[in-house]
């Protein structure tokens, strides 16, 4: 296998002019785009003074320019930390001082810092040599929602970026002939796992960064035409939110959507695949950690939509008891994977500590499924306690630290509950014991400097004491009955 | 005028902004805050405020301040 990088090589020797990306009225060439990113490369090593594995933050914003720095910095031999341009300071500080970068790149909404702008980057004339990084080092660190509330550092290898492109490619069967539009963030693994599979496959990408004007998500769609798209459960609640049955309009157009991150309900699929009949729908299971782990496709599954598919081309999954032991057909346990993809370690953390994640080699991704005679897995719950909103992870722990620091309050507990609004899947729900004197007014007014909007409560349920073990554990499941 | 003013209100509250920092055509994705979690947070104050309900077909429509406004009086 090669890396995401020899592969674009490739791809540029073979069609330099094939149009690579798209960003309103510019088009950019595989030949240009190379350039740019060899570009980027020399000056993070000339001017910027990258060595060889030293990290950059990049504020990840889905524009041309994120794309030629981030292959910039691999092509200079950096690790790319690819971070939301609305970080918060304190998750900033946190991740600025566990992977001490070199240089902070792009622009940050809500954080004090100067940073270097994009265009600064790739202003020079002058390229690097490319040389092929080896598959065994570090490309990419990405930070998740830790459960104990902390941003934790998933390392990723070249091995692993390509292994995972691989198997989706193989498994959505997307070519070079494809136009994607690219509307995910690219902060995430998701998005940033859909640029990489478009390019390496020579197909076109149309970076469109956002699902939030719908009128010109359509537009570009065909305006571009547009094959295929990538979209979270929230992305597709926000479509249909703003304009109906208008997709179907696209039935004889479109030919892939993967979509993934979140639970999608049964009538959402059905929805979607009276109004695209002929397209290859497409939902993953995975993680950061390991990306796109299992798949299934609307049509095959139509009679089991609720499962969550099968291992992914080049992937095992088993399902592990908690003593560590494969657990026959049928009975509930921890999804386990194992597969070039998975993660190669976690930033900061011993080889003991990451060896406690695996058993017998495959990765214990902390959700509870059962798996049926034809490998098909069906998710029924998080052994981590984690809140998605629209396809964002919150941690409860991180928003019960925050809550718990207001005067007044004595102890928190955060869950997840069905959206009133049904677009976001799940929101924030605080349950919080305070003094009477504190309103909820003021007890958001405390928490809103200091979180980003999806991780604020949308309710908050006074209690007289927090459920918890006999071990002091908080025991948030109670909660949710 | 009147209609303008009050849906520039709803935006920058919305978005965290001040008034002045909202014109006609400010539009999604000009505040970090405008995002699609955003347009629908200001799109049902909208609805509320003017006491209206916006069709799917209406609401793709919609793109920045001017359309917001346009959508309102057209339902008034």
């Amino acid at each position: 296998m090669k890396s995401i990088e020899e592969q674009l090589f490739a791809i540029v020797q073979q069609t330099p002019d094939k149009v690579a990306l798209i960003s309103g009225e510019t088009e950019v060439a595989y030949s240009l785009l190379w350039d740019y990113c060899l570009r980027a490369a020399f000056k993070l090593q000339n001017t910027y003074h990258l060595q060889k594995g030293d990290r950059v933050i990049l504020s990840a914003a889905g524009n041309i320019e994120f794309v030629y720095v981030y292959f910039g910095v691999h092509l200079a031999g950096g690790i790319c930390v690819p971070i939301d341009p609305d970080t918060n300071q304190t998750r900033f500080n946190h991740i600025e001082a566990s992977t001490k970068p070199v240089c902070v790149m792009g622009t940050l909404h809500n954080v004090a810092r100067e940073t270097i702008s994009f265009s600064d980057v790739i202003d020079g004339t002058e390229k690097a040599e490319f040389i092929a990084p080896k598959m065994s080092e570090i490309a990419d660190i990405l930070f998740t929602t830790g459960t104990t509330g902390a941003p934790k550092g998933v390392a990723l290898s070249y091995l692993n970026l390509a292994a995972a492109a691989r198997n989706i490619n193989e498994f959505i069967g997307n070519s070079a002939d494809d136009v994607e539009l690219l509307a995910l963030p690219v902060s995430h693994s998701f998005g940033l796992g859909r640029m990489r599979c478009a390019l390496t496959k020579g197909a076109t990408v149309v970076m469109l960064g956002t699902f939030a004007n719908v009128k010109k998500f359509f537009n570009e769609m065909k305006r571009c035409h547009v094959t295929m798209f990538a979209m979270v459960p929230a992305s597709w609640g926000f479509i249909k939110k703003m304009s109906g049955k208008y997709i179907g309009k696209f039935a004889d157009q479109l030919k892939f959507i993967e979509i993934g991150s979140s639970f999608m309900p049964k009538e959402e699929k059905e929805f979607l695949m009276e109004q695209l009949p002929h397209t290859r729908i497409c939902m993953h299971y995975g993680s950061t950690e390991a990306s796109r782990s299992a798949f299934m496709e609307f049509q095959a599954y139509k009679d089991n939509l609720l499962s969550a598919g099968k291992a992914s081309p080049h992937t095992g999954i088993k399902i592990f008891s908690p003593e560590g032991k494969p657990l026959p057909l049928g009975e509930e346990g921890e999804v386990c994977v194992k597969g070039e993809h998975v993660t190669c370690s976690y930033w900061n953390e011993t080889p003991e500590r990451f060896a406690s994640d695996f058993y017998d080699g495959y990765f214990r991704t902390g959700d509870c499924a059962t798996m049926d005679a034809d490998g098909n897995i069906y998710l029924k719950s998080r052994i981590k306690e984690m809140i998605n909103v629209g396809g964002k992870k919150v941690a409860p722990m991180e928003v019960e630290d925050i809550l718990n620091t207001i005067p007044g309050v004595k102890e928190s507990a955060c869950i997840g509950i069905p959206d009133p609004g049904v677009v976001l899947g799940e929101v924030v729900k605080a349950f919080v014991v305070a003094d009477e004197s504190l309103t909820d007014e003021e007890i958001m007014q405390q928490l809103k400097p200091q979180l980003e909007v999806y991780k604020l409560p949308v309710e908050i349920e006074r209690i007289s004491e927090i459920p918890k073990t006999s071990s002091g554990k908080i025991q948030r499941l109670i909660l949710k009955k | 005028m009147e209609t303008l003013e009050k849906v520039i209100e709803i935006v920058a509250t919305t978005c965290e902004v001040d008034n002045s920092e909202v014109t006609g055509d400010s539009t999604v994705g000009d505040f970090p805050a405008w995002d699609s979690m955003g347009h629908l947070s200001i799109l049902s104050a909208v609805e509320e405020a003017f006491d209206i309900s916006f069709e799917p077909e209406e609401m793709m429509e919609i793109e920045d301040v001017n359309d917001i406004v346009k959508a309102v009086e057209a339902k008034q």
